[in-house]
């Protein structure tokens, strides 16, 4: 049988694996722009003695921020940038609001990592999901107990 | 896809400017993406995990065993690491069946002390054995390393 009849299997395309890699890398980027700016909405629906959790779970989403966005530029790549605005999902008129709208954002950056988990290449992409993960998912537990959610945990965080 | 677990994946997706935040989206593990497929000393690995996990539920007994109070507080978090185990059982190939036999003894010390140490452990040791795979499963151990990284939580 001619060569020339069936194409050659390489096995997997490398380079279509490190983009699907580098994009999803991409969403999580994206998820870490709308938890920082919905971060700006909890510090001003929590009272002041609630600030301080507000500016750490912003500045963990700071981090992952610039770590990724650096991540992508060392790659070639341009990362993505914030959107112009955005809509939340409910109204937050409240404390309690607030605490759900945490575990909305919380949930969907653990939805985003537990992507890059599903389509890293790199081990080191993937031991920076799992680590990224697991603080998202201590987070999502304070907010869903602020916000009165039962259970609090979650058995498969961002599947 | 035949006799493949199956498992929701929420995305979060940002939308533009006149966007919105919604969770959407799905995958499975698949017997044809490479990302899946398992060699021989992962499959070793993964019954590893397996056993760390079938040791998780035996400490949940045992504690409740040792603390009524314990149980009656945690008993969801139980239930919830019986079904990550279920999971986990599904993604690893030949794994062995629910292991039978005598229940452990109650630990000594304090049960939820003992307790959050074993949740800590095996967190720790999904979150290890995360990276060594790609694909579905490299999904399923940062996930269940996450979620009882919540219960460790909990459990302070």
């Amino acid at each position: 049988m001619s060569a020339d009849v069936l194409a050659a299997d390489d096995g997997p395309d490398p380079d279509a694996a490190r983009a699907e890699e580098d994009a999803a890398l991409q969403d999580a980027l994206a998820a870490a722009h709308a938890a920082i700016w919905g971060h700006g909405v909890l510090g001003g629906a929590l009272p002041e003695a609630d600030r301080p959790v507000v500016v750490a779970g912003e500045e963990a989403h700071r981090d992952v921020r610039d770590r990724v966005a650096g991540l992508l530029r060392s790659r070639g790549l341009q990362p993505a940038a914030p959107r112009a605005g955005y809509r939340l999902p409910f109204p937050v008129l409240s404390p309690v609001d607030a605490a759900a709208l945490g575990v909305v954002l919380e949930d969907g950056v653990a939805a985003a990592w537990v992507t890059v988990l599903g389509r890293a290449v790199e081990r080191a992409t993937r031991e920076l999901a799992v680590t990224v993960l697991g603080a998202t998912e201590l987070r999502a537990v304070d907010w869903r107990t602020r916000a009165g959610r039962s259970p609090v945990t979650e058995a498969f965080p961002g599947l | 896809m035949t006799g493949a677990p199956e498992f929701s994946r929420r995305t979060l997706l940002v939308a533009a400017s006149a966007g919105t935040l919604a969770l959407t989206g799905c995958t499975s593990f698949s017997d044809s993406d490479p990302a899946d497929e398992v060699t021989a000393a992962q499959v070793d690995q993964l019954a590893g995990q397996v056993t760390a996990q079938e040791a998780l539920v035996a400490a949940y007994t045992a504690a409740f065993a040792a603390s009524p109070e314990l149980a009656a507080q945690a008993a969801g978090l139980a239930e919830q690491c019986s079904d990550q185990l279920a999971r986990l059982r599904a993604a690893a190939p030949g794994a062995p069946g629910p292991a039978t036999g005598t229940p452990p003894a109650a630990p000594p010390g304090d049960p939820r002390a003992t307790l959050r140490a074993a949740v800590a452990a095996t967190a720790a040791s999904h979150a290890a054995a995360c990276p060594d795979f790609s694909g579905a499963r490299a999904a399923l151990l940062g996930s269940l390393a996450a979620g009882l990284r919540g219960q460790e939580r909990l459990l302070a």
